[in-house]
């Protein structure tokens, strides 16, 4: 019985939230840059890479404590703007899925994504800058 | 403190029964009806899934006797989907956890670009989201124009077809659809939200439960 409410209260609430922190290790404008960038992820991102980060199986890459995304921002820039094809290893697993491009973007949409995929789920990164963003998207 | 214990239980109960009131409520029946007189009497004849053939991620062959004795999940998806497909198969794959080990279950997942899409295209695209067998879903192939018509009016009744303009160069429907031992359609739910599929796998029981 006590494990069953203990069930449910943790069903209820008890599981900490997936951003924990975020606003001790934010400041107020980049704080601004990680909302945005959670509503533009769910508007561009979340259909393939899912709501929780996590992607899909061996088909879609994790975001989610992804050593692919964290060990470069400025190329996960380009990926976003520009696309991706062929294979890559994300947490030694291969993807070889097509990403298409999203031309529409701005870098200041980038920038703001990257700030929320890089500090959710257990990411924790610096948040580019906007000078940063442009100069990773000079060479495609 | 036994007293509570009783209080408890019986909460309990109040909840279980207020979440799944309904069971006892049977699926409506979808689609076009037809009446036929039968002996001066008046028979309702029901829109059914017409015959068909395909091809699944182990190149057997699918057709409407593989479904005899099953319900189904049908949808309609392509490999290369850039929009909804991998949020509407991360939900397939909960249907499928579910309810993989009965034997009364199957999942039909069509491709609507099957010149891409081949028998070895889906085998690795089966396997890569983690299905690694074709006993319960079978992801088919075949000619478009059959899978074509099995979306249109006379099959399941969700568009499908080609659109240069769409993201991907396809258009479909999002929708997952229950269908049941005699290929008579039980419901829609919008296969990429969570809470419509949560409805589903709440349906999926009531509908086995009709042929208890």
């Amino acid at each position: 019985m006590a494990l069953l409410i203990a069930c449910l209260l943790s069903a209820c609430g008890g599981a900490k939230s997936e951003n924990e922190g975020v606003q001790d290790r934010l400041n107020t404008k980049e704080l601004k840059y990680f909302t945005n960038g959670k509503r533009l992820y769910t508007q561009y991102c979340n259909n393939c890479h899912m709501d929780n980060g996590e992607g899909l199986g061996r088909l879609i890459p994790p975001l989610a404590e992804s050593d692919y995304l964290m060990e470069d921002l400025g190329r996960a820039a380009k990926i976003m703007k520009y696309g991706q094809k062929g294979p890559i290893a994300v947490n030694g697993t291969e993807y070889n899925q097509p990403m298409p491009a999203n031309p529409q973007l701005t870098p200041l949409e980038i920038l703001q994504i990257l700030a929320y995929v890089s500090n959710t789920w257990g990411n924790e990164a610096d948040i580019m800058t906007l000078p940063e963003v442009q100069e990773a998207l000079k060479e495609q | 403190m036994k007293l509570w214990k009783e209080a408890f239980v019986v909460g309990l109960l109040v909840l279980v029964v207020s979440c799944g009131g309904s069971g006892s409520k049977k699926l409506p029946i979808m689609g076009r009806q037809e009446f036929k007189e039968v002996n001066g009497k008046i028979d309702t004849i029901y829109h059914t899934i017409p015959n068909f053939q395909f091809v699944d991620q182990d190149s057997a062959i699918v057709n409407e006797k593989t479904f005899e004795d099953k319900i189904y999940v049908a949808d309609f998806f392509f490999g290369t989907c850039p929009t909804i497909c991998p949020v509407m198969k991360q939900q397939m794959l909960r249907i499928y956890d579910r309810f993989k080990d009965n034997p009364n279950f199957a999942i039909l997942s069509h491709t609507i670009d099957p010149e891409h899409d081949t028998v070895a295209y889906l085998k690795d695209y089966s396997e890569k989201i983690g299905v690694m067998d074709n006993k319960v879903w079978h992801f088919v192939t075949g000619n478009k124009d059959e899978i074509y018509e099995m979306g249109s009016a006379a099959g399941y009744m969700v568009p499908v077809g080609e659109d240069g303009a769409a993201p991907g160069g396809f258009i479909h429907s999002g929708a997952f659809i229950l269908v049941d031992k005699e290929r008579r359609i039980r419901g829609y739910y919008d296969g990429t939200k969570k809470l419509e599929v949560d409805a589903l796998m709440s349906d999926i029981p009531k509908l086995l439960a009709e042929y208890e």
